[in-house]
């Protein structure tokens, strides 16, 4: 719970003041103004698209800012149209990759962060290790500085990037923040972070601190903030506040009851995926159903095995999942047992779903390749028939099969992905942020395709953390926590908050 | 080439379309670009022949009375076998990003495994299968280590290529294989010439036909790409990724145990060192094959009219009596000018993918994706 927190002259460490932030016709930041007080552990938070990435990426110079903003740190204007070196030298940043070499060593990133010390030319590697060893020697942490740092802990390297951001910085006034670090933490190294967080801030230091766990927000931080489509919608102290409110500041008004799909449910005794005890790197046990025509979304935050379930079921984990499954009225196979391959669509389109340097019409080809063969010779007639066939089926405009999928656009690519497994007389597709980079047209193409083929008897089941997604197509979703599945909300309990609340595990 | 055909009729239908051709205008105008440049003679596709050309024209006018006869076309054509053959061998393992630089090792090897047996009283065709069985056991070895151990190929196959060298210095002390019995019916698998052309030329034109049947009429070719290029897509497209990898290293090395035969036979001896002086001038063939026909990909066509181009320039040299570094400093020049300008076209078509990835993230309502876990 919120501690005690003397209060005295608030004055702000950081103001922004009038922040618009325009990507084409996007406004991902609209009119922000925002004070950080110093002292204080300010949480910054808001669903996917808020816009609260785009802030903290205009505020480390990586965003210009559309004209007009003003920012002053410790009561001095600076220029945040100016590139990222030229940003106070209080002002500091984890982001959430931490920016490290998990090659090298904690002496190595040092001198990458903060500068090797030198003499004649030559790193003076005794002093860097004494300095790295000195910076975080108040964080009391048992590492060996000349070892990787892949072989440290996630905390650890947390630490590490901390502990090189801040160093030789004026902490009385500094102020440092941090985009989700502990979207990466097991609970137990989420608390040895919080007492280094104290610690900063004991020293008189800022912090911003960038969520999707309100449960954090309670414990460490004394005021929050709320964005909501680019909008500061609300900036207060935490005392007094419930989860439920900060939810629903996030949430805003639920109108997701018009876009809600009003189709029938499914026939629940003729499935198209059946899995039981499903586990993981991140899964602990999760059953489940879905049924012919039935779209079956899976909701969670990072690391509650949202990101992993659909690789799971896809058999692509076979090296660390275990559990059983079925697809139709097939067999059931062990997913331990390396044998079993379903078709999924990826979440990172470019790295596991297209082969950029071909065509179209071989990357629709590529699953289908041994039916298209003849003796081992391909039949290009049968090729240039699939692709035809999916192209018409997902409506793909223009339609080129021998146009390189790298230069489509990313909705035409998920197309294509799409398309790929519909060719297949598959009873279930399996989906993974279908709409990540995909544009707004192509979005709700995207959907209609999804709801038409489940109407025509396909099973589908589709992980997302774009709230949006489940909204729109899903008749059933199991919210994941920590692994298991936290609720299973069906039609009209379909809705933002209830899924908010279900994720960061708040009873409503 | 049978891209080609089908890209004219579809054209109208696009343009039927406007919201669809405002919203796809980038690549929209370089596919018309692509269906004008398209055809069978653009210089994306063949700019190595007219740079064939030039390289013939010069020699014709520099040194007419030498170059300009019969006897070049042949020679040109016979010099050119064996580097053939070895920039052949490496273009399975190319096509899925896998290098073989062991082929130069394998080709002394099968050469000296079979002119041994053959001196040694061995008939002709068991001895040949003993050096092609020679090179196949380093396939199985390279495909272990790359495949199964998992070491880089590139560092992978160099250090089983020293391995065979020593083991070729082992047996031959480093002295070439000579024997009465070489010039016989070995040397004429080497020498024997039909109208001039001698049976290596036939024998790397049957490993042309293979490997671009294999490589592009085949299931397997799309699948060996398909894993070059993205390993990862291909894997969950249900591509058997590992063993296709296994298998290009068994093929390279015999393609090459068949080059080094042939380079053995030609010369009537078994030359512990003669093929390593292949490895350069195959991949530079091999590399170079990858910027024609099918740009983009290693391909058997491609290959041959890399490898002549650069033959005729180092025949030409030759017959221009120009002195002995010409020809590798030809073959780095040519090496370097061709990769520079694919790797020219290669940034020109990403630039024009990533500003279509930068339209898209300006105009896209999800200015937050870095959030979204991958």
């Amino acid at each position: 719970m919120a501690t005690a927190i003397r209060r005295p002259v608030r004055t702000p460490a950081l103001r922004i003041e009038r922040l618009s932030k325009t990507f084409g016709a996007t406004k991902a930041l609209d009119d922000v103004t925002i004070a950080f007080d110093r002292g204080q552990t300010h949480a910054l938070v808001g669903s996917n698209g808020s816009g609260k990435s785009t802030l903290i990426k205009t505020l480390a110079g990586y965003h210009r800012p559309d004209p007009g903003a003003h920012a002053y740190f410790a009561g001095e204007e600076f220029d945040l149209e100016a590139p990222g070196d030229e940003r106070p030298a209080g002002l500091r940043f984890i982001h959430q990759d931490l920016g490290l070499v998990l090659e090298l060593s904690a002496v190595d990133n040092f001198g990458l962060k903060c500068g090797f010390s030198t003499s004649r030319g030559f790193v003076s590697w005794r002093e860097q290790a004494r300095r790295t060893r000195e910076a975080i020697a108040r964080f009391d942490l048992g590492l060996d500085v000349h070892a990787p740092l892949s072989q440290a802990t996630p905390v650890e390297r947390t630490i590490v990037a901390i502990a090189a951001a801040i160093q030789d910085w004026d902490e009385d006034g500094g102020l440092l923040v941090l985009d989700e670090p502990t979207a990466a933490l097991p609970p137990v190294e989420v608390t040895e972070l919080f007492a280094i967080l104290d610690e900063v801030k004991a020293a008189g230091a800022t912090i911003v601190y960038v969520s999707h766990r309100l449960d954090e927000i309670f414990q460490i931080c004394s005021d929050v903030s709320v964005l909501r489509a680019g909008r500061l919608v609300a900036s207060r102290a935490v005392e007094g506040l419930e989860p439920q409110d900060i939810a629903a500041l996030m949430v805003g008004t639920d109108v997701d009851t018009e876009i809600r799909p009003t189709r029938p449910a499914a026939q629940r005794t003729d499935l198209a995926l059946e899995a039981r005890g499903l586990r993981g790197e991140f899964l602990r046990g999760v059953d489940l159903q879905v049924g012919h025509g039935e779209i079956v979304g899976v909701a969670g935050l990072l690391g509650s095995g949202r990101e992993e379930l659909p690789y799971v079921v896809a058999g692509a984990r076979a090296d660390i999942a275990s559990g059983r499954l079925r697809v139709g009225d097939g067999e059931w196979s062990r997913v331990e047992s390396g044998g079993f391959r379903h078709p999924i669509v990826p979440a990172d389109r470019l790295r596991e779903g297209i082969v950029g340097e071909m065509t179209i019409e071989e990357n629709l080809a590529l699953p289908v390749l041994s039916e298209l063969g003849r003796g081992g010779l391909l039949r290009r007639g049968a090729e240039r028939d699939v692709a035809r066939e999916s192209i018409r089926r997902v409506d793909l405009v223009p339609p080129e099969p021998d146009r390189v999928i790298s230069t489509l656009s990313g909705g035409n690519q998920q197309k294509v992905v799409v398309a790929r497994w519909l060719t297949e007389q598959r009873p279930l597709l399996i989906l993974a942020e279908p709409t990540a980079g995909v544009d707004i047209a192509a979005r709700m193409a995207l959907f209609r395709l999804l709801i038409a083929e489940a109407d025509r008897g396909l099973g589908v089941l589709v992980s997302s953390s774009d709230v949006d997604d489940l909204l729109h197509l899903c008749t059933r979703v199991l919210v994941l926590r920590d692994g298991v599945v936290a609720r299973e909300l069906a039609y009209d309990e379909i809705t933002e908050t209830n899924l908010l609340h279900a994720m960061e595990g708040i009873d409503s | 080439m049978s891209t080609t055909p089908t890209a004219d009729p579809v054209q109208p239908q696009r343009s039927a379309d406007p919201q669809a051709s405002s919203r796809e205008q980038a690549p929209a105008r370089g596919s018309r670009a692509g269906a004008l440049f398209g055809s069978a003679l653009s210089p994306r596709r063949i700019g190595a022949v007219y740079v064939w050309a030039v390289i013939v024209l010069f020699f014709a006018i520099y040194t007419p009375d030498t170059f300009l006869t019969g006897t070049t076309v042949t020679q040109i054509l016979n010099n050119s076998a064996i580097t053939g053959l070895a920039a052949l061998a490496l273009l399975i393992p190319l096509a899925t990003r896998t290098f073989d630089l062991s082929i130069g090792f394998v080709m002394s090897l099968s050469g000296v495994t079979a002119a041994n047996f053959v001196a040694n009283g061995m008939p002709l065709v068991p001895a040949v299968l003993l050096g092609l069985g020679a090179a196949l056991v380093v396939g199985v070895i390279n495909a272990t280590v790359v495949v199964v151990m998992r070491v880089d190929s590139f560092i992978g196959t160099l250090a089983t290529g020293s391995i065979i060298a020593s083991f070729i210095t082992m047996v031959t002390n480093e002295q070439d294989i000579t024997d009465v019995r070489l010039t016989g019916a070995f040397s004429d698998l080497g020498q024997t010439d039909i109208g001039g052309v001698t049976l290596p030329v036939l024998y790397a034109l049957a490993v042309v036909i293979v490997l671009w049947v294999l490589l592009e009429h085949t299931t397997t070719g799309r699948r060996l790409y398909s894993t070059g290029f993205n390993p990862d897509a291909a894997k969950l497209a249900s591509v058997r990724v590992d063993r296709l990898r296994f298998l290009s290293l068994l093929a390279s090395a015999f393609i090459a145990g068949v080059a080094g035969i042939a380079l053995a036979a030609t010369l009537g001896a078994g030359s512990p060192s003669a093929g390593q002086s292949y490895l350069l001038p195959a991949f530079a063939a091999a590399f170079l094959g990858a910027t024609q026909i099918r740009p983009g990909r290693f391909n058997a066509i491609g290959t041959v009219i890399a490898v002549l181009v650069l033959t005729t320039g180092t025949t030409g040299l030759a017959l221009a009596l120009a002195p002995a570094w010409a020809a590798d400093l030809f073959t780095g020049v040519v090496l370097i000018a061709a990769l520079t300008l694919t790797g020219a076209e290669r940034r020109r078509l990403r630039s024009r993918g990533s500003a279509f990835l930068r339209l898209r993230k300006r105009g896209g309502s999800t200015p937050d994706t870095p959030e979204v876990a991958s």
